[in-house]
């Protein structure tokens, strides 16, 4: 394919898949408690998000190896258990919150309460896994999501003061519930470093035989995807803030989440924000059901494939239809869809120790990325993420239990 | 070449450059007299979570023995039929006709090839 349009496509995928579960709850939350005073988090967490899913990118063109392949292979079962396991378990919570993204999202649109729309839309999910291809989940449905660039729009609609906003960027403690704003801090950082991300990233550009030529198709598509898809996610705080924050709405339910782009759009906005929810956390149910698949097949060295026909990996579409339907009765039961997201985010916390550290070996060892190693600048980013991830692990429950 | 670094934990692809399971144990053989030779490479969910405790070995051999396919015995492939150690393990190997894909061929004849579409 010509480079120019792989290139577009994939900074589009990137915008729109982007946004998830977690990262609309999270953003939503921050701008309706705090105004844009965690924007930093925000662009903090991007910043290490793009690092990561270029090292993700450039290990598979340059090694020819997923992410999980080379932590096996370079580490032996011994360590790579721990991540696999913590992975397994975050894909599982995370792929039921996203399922009841999408539950939500049809429960504001038809009032039908969303435990009954749990087992139709994991059969929609797996049904899309079962007969389509990489291709069309990759592009078809992220494209879809370009829906999400509403938020941007009534970002613009609504006039937000650039020296407020410009006042966010830096990190600063409110007056009061100083322990929330951290609870809330940590869950947008887990939100949006998603390590099913790095697996899944990585995945896809082996089973889409990357080589040398995609390191720079890869570099452009990390940093500009995935900073344009950020905007997304700032245009869903800032809206939060301009219309919750106000009226003094927190969000403690997606119903309250749901009315911050009625001033903009009136009625329509209610719908559109349910589209934008639903369309969003459906794509990234996709792929993190895949993302499960992925990683169990390449542990043991099963074949595996989203373009293959179910009956040439047997064991891969296994683990996905099993998956996709256990995840879905988390939300047949009833769990709360928000409270769950939340809890996600900060299990994901604890477990980005394992799975970024890797990434300093590997990115550094000639023998899987030969000249195509870290420089001083990923490295030196690299370090502060893993230093980052530890702190956040470490922080994550305690602030969990106080401030949660 | 090194054993553990380019062998053990990587990929196995048959003739057809199918995957057909991870080096999950490297097995010598000790002669009297004369220096350990290289017999095989063993694959199996056993050998694997032999390596991680004994406890689990003996619990994933009566899993696999009990339900499902009832096989639980690793493949030996040996090294006489590794070809190339690359980004993959290449072995001179059927996959179909080894043990290897037992469990691979028992899902997709009794699970799912039952599921609509996956025929």
């Amino acid at each position: 394919m010509n480079k120019i349009l792989m290139i577009a496509l994939g900074i589009l995928t990137s915008i729109g898949g982007f946004l998830d579960v977690g990262a609309i709850a999270t953003a939503a939350e921050a701008g309706s408690e705090f105004g844009y005073q965690l924007i930093w988090a925000i662009l903090l967490g991007t910043i290490c998000v793009i690092f990561l899913v270029e090292m993700s990118g450039r290990l598979a063109a340059a090694s020819k190896h997923t992410l999980a392949d080379a932590i096996r292979e370079r580490f032996g079962i011994s360590f790579y258990i721990i991540p696999l396991i913590a992975e397994v378990f975050v894909d599982f919570l995370v792929l039921a919150a996203e399922i009841g993204g999408v539950c939500i999202a049809l429960q504001l649109v038809t009032g039908i309460s969303f435990q009954w729309w749990a087992l139709p839309v994991a059969f929609a999910i797996w049904i899309l896994l079962w007969k389509g291809t990489l291709g069309l989940i990759e592009n078809g449905i992220s494209t879809l999501g370009l829906i999400t660039l509403v938020f941007v729009f009534a970002t613009f609609k609504l006039h937000p003061s650039l020296t407020q906003l410009g006042a966010g960027i830096l990190p600063t403690l409110p007056r009061e519930d100083v322990t929330h704003y951290l609870f809330i801090a940590v869950s947008i950082l887990g939100a949006l470093i998603s390590p099913y991300l790095f697996y899944f990233y990585s995945s896809g550009a082996v089973e889409d035989k990357w080589d040398e030529e995609y390191i720079g198709v890869n570099r452009m598509i990390a940093g500009v995807g995935m900073g344009f898809g950020s905007i997304v996610s700032l245009g869903v705080l800032i809206v939060a803030a301009l219309v919750l924050h106000p009226k003094g709405i927190q969000v403690d339910s997606y119903e309250q989440a749901a009315l911050m782009l009625t001033e903009t759009f009136g009625y329509w906005g209610f719908i559109l924000f349910a589209a934008s929810l639903g369309i969003a956390c459906f794509g990234a149910a996709l792929e993190v059901s895949l993302d499960t698949a992925y990683i169990v097949a390449q542990t043991f060295g099963w074949n595996w494939g989203e373009s293959l026909h179910p009956k040439e990996a047997a064991r891969f579409s296994l683990v996905y239809t099993v998956f996709v339907f256990l995840a879905s009765l988390l939300m047949l039961v009833g769990i709360d869809p928000l409270q769950l997201t939340l809890f996600s985010m900060a299990i994901t916390t604890l477990t980005l120790p394992p799975v970024i550290l890797p990434f300093l070996v590997l990115m550094n060892d000639k023998s899987y990325v030969g000249e195509y190693r870290n420089g001083w600048i990923t490295n030196s980013v690299l370090i502060f993420t893993i230093a980052l991830a530890f702190i956040l692990a470490i922080v994550a429950i305690p602030l969990e239990i106080i401030g949660g | 070449m090194d054993l553990i670094r380019d062998v053990l934990d990587n990929q196995l692809v048959d003739r057809n450059q199918h995957k057909i399971g991870k080096a999950d144990g490297i097995i010598l053989e000790l002669r009297d007299n004369q220096p350990p030779r290289l017999a095989y490479i063993e694959v199996g969910m056993p050998t694997l979570m032999g390596r991680l405790h004994p406890r689990l070995q003996r619990w994933i051999i009566a899993l696999e023995q009990k339900w499902g396919a009832k096989h639980s015995e690793p493949l030996r492939i040996p090294w006489s039929k590794v070809l190339d150690v690359g980004i993959d393990v290449d072995v001179d190997l059927e996959g179909e006709a080894t043990t290897a894909l037992t469990w691979e061929k028992w899902l997709r004849e009794n699970v799912i090839s039952k599921i609509p579409g996956g025929g």
